[in-house]
């Protein structure tokens, strides 16, 4: 079989664009690469336009390859990842606790020291287009590579959830001994329940200045106020040092000593997040071809998980699901003994017609994943400045929504406002015009004509539209007030 | 040890039962703890300050948390000139409307965890009814009066319950340790059949009334408006002041002098906007339909940089004073 792929792919890798594309043989794993690093992973307009400048020759193709091979490098892991992150009062010690773990970590050759006025004054960063003042530091313990994260406001830390350049794991809680609790304290507690953080881990911070029973009441407090925020107050770590005797080198025993004890206490209670690699596996249709003689293939960019030869395995998505078995994994017109998360692949399947499947459609491991025409999201809304629009927008709308490989026309609705300004984030429901296959976690983009009005993520699956809700997706303006005069 | 700790942690969910087993007595260390416990409960000062209150006051709850209360005001002020010069950039826009009186104020504050809390919420609503108050006082028989306030004239109120204004705001920032500022205020008051509506930008839904509640939110818009209607359309007024919010007019604009503008997304006048609840009308047909006439409007947006509209108010009011 790897015979009849590697002919297609000379044939066409030589062959004029126009001829690749009328040619029946016309599957071929170099055209698919080249789509593959011409789109970038979702976005099917920006595909089109890049694909008719390439030209069609073998130079370029090696270029391609290249290039491909080069972004493809294998991180080598010797730790697991895992993202956390600060939270807490301006005046607390956030900056100096974070100061005071690089210092802590560089010690013992794990991290490097970082000055508190290099982390404090989060930079402005631009991810996704969207501008976000946050703070990345690096740093691994003994069994656990750390990505840390710290944000002045509320709106910042969203953001960094919304476009996802470094979703928290788990948060370390900062509380000075000498205040206690703040009124505020609630609302960041509310926060780390919204952006969907589990597990907290707190670090009394200050008791240089302040007495052991104060350090206690402290800590009962805090648990107290976890628990009525619906976390589990008794069994959370609290750990209790000055962040500032650790980055003066003074008092070991509630400096250096009680930052390394917190950071053991986050080693073991934030649990290390499941990797790509592990989960069932996903593959988003790229792109779909017949050869003859051998069936249909899929191509597309490997999510997660592992796929092998003799696979049984799903097609979801356009209101079909349909089963098949795997018969031949290929990357670069080479057999694949298996492909990894993140291969770029093509897969032969087995039973299914080149028109049964359609781009925007996932390949998964059968019964993980569902296609839904209702959800839950929070949504960033892109101000003027970042390239979103000027005008407010309010429920109804309908917008073009892209993720994964697909996209689809959906209506908003906006459920505890009136309306959302551009610079906003929020909380939209989205009702879809046919279900697409979507998860909680999955990130998509909302469009509005030539321009791109946010950028969310799903934070909660919701019930199927009835026939009735289906209707009243395609109802116009007009018909929808009539039906609200005819209820009054 | 183990026993007594676990005492202390089933105490503590109670005050009361934390008194009562204080009370029957589980030795001196436990009679201190409980009390700087029970202490800061009540009080919500911070646990620094309770200690030291219980210290001065030989362990005597009771005048601890007077002692307390007396020193708020100035610890208040130790910890608002501590942090006076951290640039306050969060916050929100309040406003208060009561029949024909209206407030709209800005207070900031660091960052907007705060701004979401009750607290200072709380506080946002006591501002705006003292501003209102001030407008009450004023004897005024015209159609429409304007009164602006700056940051220092804000401070300088005084408010009913005692003390000023800047003494209320360094509580507040004695609460929340941080920084906190009343920016600016704006007052209206009309007459002869004149009306006033507000709101507050993000407002939840499904709110019969705003009239003596005071709205909050990121941006805040404020009209006044004749209308031939005596029933007053309260969706009607709130999608008007959403306009403004949304479309950030530059003036309301009169038919006969302004032109509509090329490019309908920054249209500079109310009345040639496009209606945002229906694209086909623009504001001014609606507004026409409806036989509602914009006298004046007014829309704050939370940390804008512009001073410049605050000082024509002040310099518009000086005008009318002196005609």
């Amino acid at each position: 079989m790897s015979h009849a792929f590697a002919v297609a792919l000379s044939r066409s890798a030589a062959a004029p664009l126009l001829a690749l594309r009328c040619s029946r043989r016309a599957m071929s794993t170099a055209r698919i690469m080249r789509l593959a690093s011409a789109s970038s992973s979702s976005a099917c307009w920006q595909r089109r336009s890049q694909l008719l400048p390439s030209t069609n020759s073998t130079g370029n193709l090696q270029q391609y390859l290249r290039s491909y091979a080069n972004e493809k490098k294998v991180f080598e892991r010797t730790k697991p990842h895992c993202n956390v992150g600060t939270i807490g009062h301006v005046d607390h010690g956030k900056t100096t606790l974070t100061a005071a773990i690089t210092k802590v970590l560089a010690d013992k050759q794990l991290a490097e020291s970082k000055k508190y006025n290099e982390i404090d004054n989060a930079p402005e960063e631009k991810a996704r287009g969207i501008t976000i003042n946050v703070a990345h530091v690096e740093y691994q313990t003994e069994t656990r590579h750390y990505g840390h994260t710290d944000c002045p406001g509320h709106a910042d830390y969203i953001k960094n959830m919304i476009t996802g350049t470094a979703q928290m794991d788990g948060a370390i809680l900062v509380v000075a001994a000498t205040d206690g609790a703040m009124p505020q304290t609630r609302e960041h507690m509310l926060l780390a329940k919204q952006i969907g953080i589990d597990h907290i881990v707190v670090f009394i911070n200050k008791v240089d200045a302040a007495d052991q029973e104060m350090v206690d009441l402290v800590e009962m407090e805090i648990r107290e106020l976890l628990t009525e925020m619906g976390y589990d107050g008794d069994k959370i770590p609290v750990v209790k040092g000055s962040a500032l005797c650790a980055l003066e080198d003074k008092n070991p025993e509630i400096g250096s000593e009680a930052i390394l004890k917190l950071l053991q206490e986050v080693d073991t209670f934030i649990p290390t997040p499941v990797r790509e690699l592990d989960k069932p596996f996903l593959l988003p249709v790229e792109n779909v071809y017949s050869i003859p003689g051998r069936g249909t293939v899929v191509t597309g960019r490997l999510e997660r998980g592992v796929v092998k030869k003799g696979m049984e395995c799903e097609f979801v998505g356009y209101n079909k699901v349909l089963k098949s078995t795997v018969t031949g994994v290929e990357m670069f017109h080479q057999i694949l003994e298996e492909a990894q998360a993140g291969d770029q692949l093509g897969a032969l399947v087995r039973g299914v017609k080149r028109d049964d499947i359609k781009r925007g459609m996932v390949m998964c491991k059968p019964g993980t994943v569902k296609a839904l025409d209702q959800l839950e999201a929070q949504v960033y809304i892109l101000s003027k400045d970042e390239g979103g629009r000027t005008k407010p927008f309010m429920s109804f709308i309908q917008l073009q929504m892209f993720s994964r490989t697909w996209d689809c026309a959906v209506q908003v609705q906006i459920p505890d406002k009136d309306m959302v300004m551009p610079g906003e984030d929020t909380k939209l429901i989205l009702r879809l015009i046919r279900p697409m296959v979507l998860e909680q976690g999955q990130r998509f983009t909302l469009r509005d004509g030539n321009l791109t009005l946010g950028t969310g993520v799903v934070t909660k699956v919701m019930q199927g539209l009835t026939e009735s809700q289906r209707l009243e997706l395609t109802e116009g303006k007009k018909a929808r007030e009539k039906k609200e005069a005819s209820k009054k | 040890m183990f026993l007594q700790k676990f005492g202390m942690r089933r105490l503590h969910t109670t005050t009361k039962q934390l008194m009562a087993v204080a009370a029957a007595g589980s030795g001196g260390g436990g009679l201190e703890k409980s009390a700087l416990a029970a202490l800061r409960k009540k009080t919500g000062y911070t646990f620094a300050n309770c200690k030291k209150a219980l210290e001065l006051n030989q362990n005597d709850v009771n005048a601890a948390e007077k002692w307390l209360n007396d020193q708020a005001q100035t610890m208040g002020w130790i910890k608002a000139t501590k942090v006076a010069d951290r640039v306050t950039t969060q916050g929100l826009i309040g406003i208060l409307v009561r029949r024909n009186r209206g407030a709209m104020i800005e207070l900031n504050c660091e960052t907007d965890f705060v701004a979401r809390n009750d607290t200072f919420k709380r506080f946002v609503d006591h501002v705006a009814r003292i501003c209102l108050h001030y407008t009450d006082m004023t004897e005024f028989d015209g159609d429409l009066w304007k009164l602006g306030f700056d940051a220092d004239a804000l401070k300088n109120l005084e408010t009913l319950e005692g003390g000023t204004m800047g003494d209320h705001l360094a509580l507040l920032i004695g609460a929340v340790g941080e920084n906190c500022s009343i920016r600016r205020a704006l007052c209206f008051k009309v007459n002869n059949g004149l009306r006033l509506a507000g709101y507050a930008h993000p407002a939840p839904t499904n709110v019969s009334t705003t009239d003596d509640i005071t709205q909050v939110g990121k941006y805040g818009a404020i009209i006044a408006y004749r209308s031939e209607h005596k029933l007053q359309d309260v969706e009607f007024n709130k999608s008007i002041c959403q306009q403004i919010v949304g479309m950030k007019p530059k003036k309301i604009g009169e038919y006969d002098k302004d032109k509509p503008s090329e490019n309908k997304d920054e249209e500079p006048c109310l009345i040639h906007q496009e209606y945002l609840l229906d694209a086909d009308k623009t504001v001014g047909e609606v507004l026409y339909e409806r036989g509602i006439d914009i006298v004046d409007y007014h829309r704050f947006e939370c940390g804008e940089q512009t001073e410049r509209h605050l000082d024509e108010i002040i310099k518009a009011q000086e005008q009318q004073s002196s005609n």
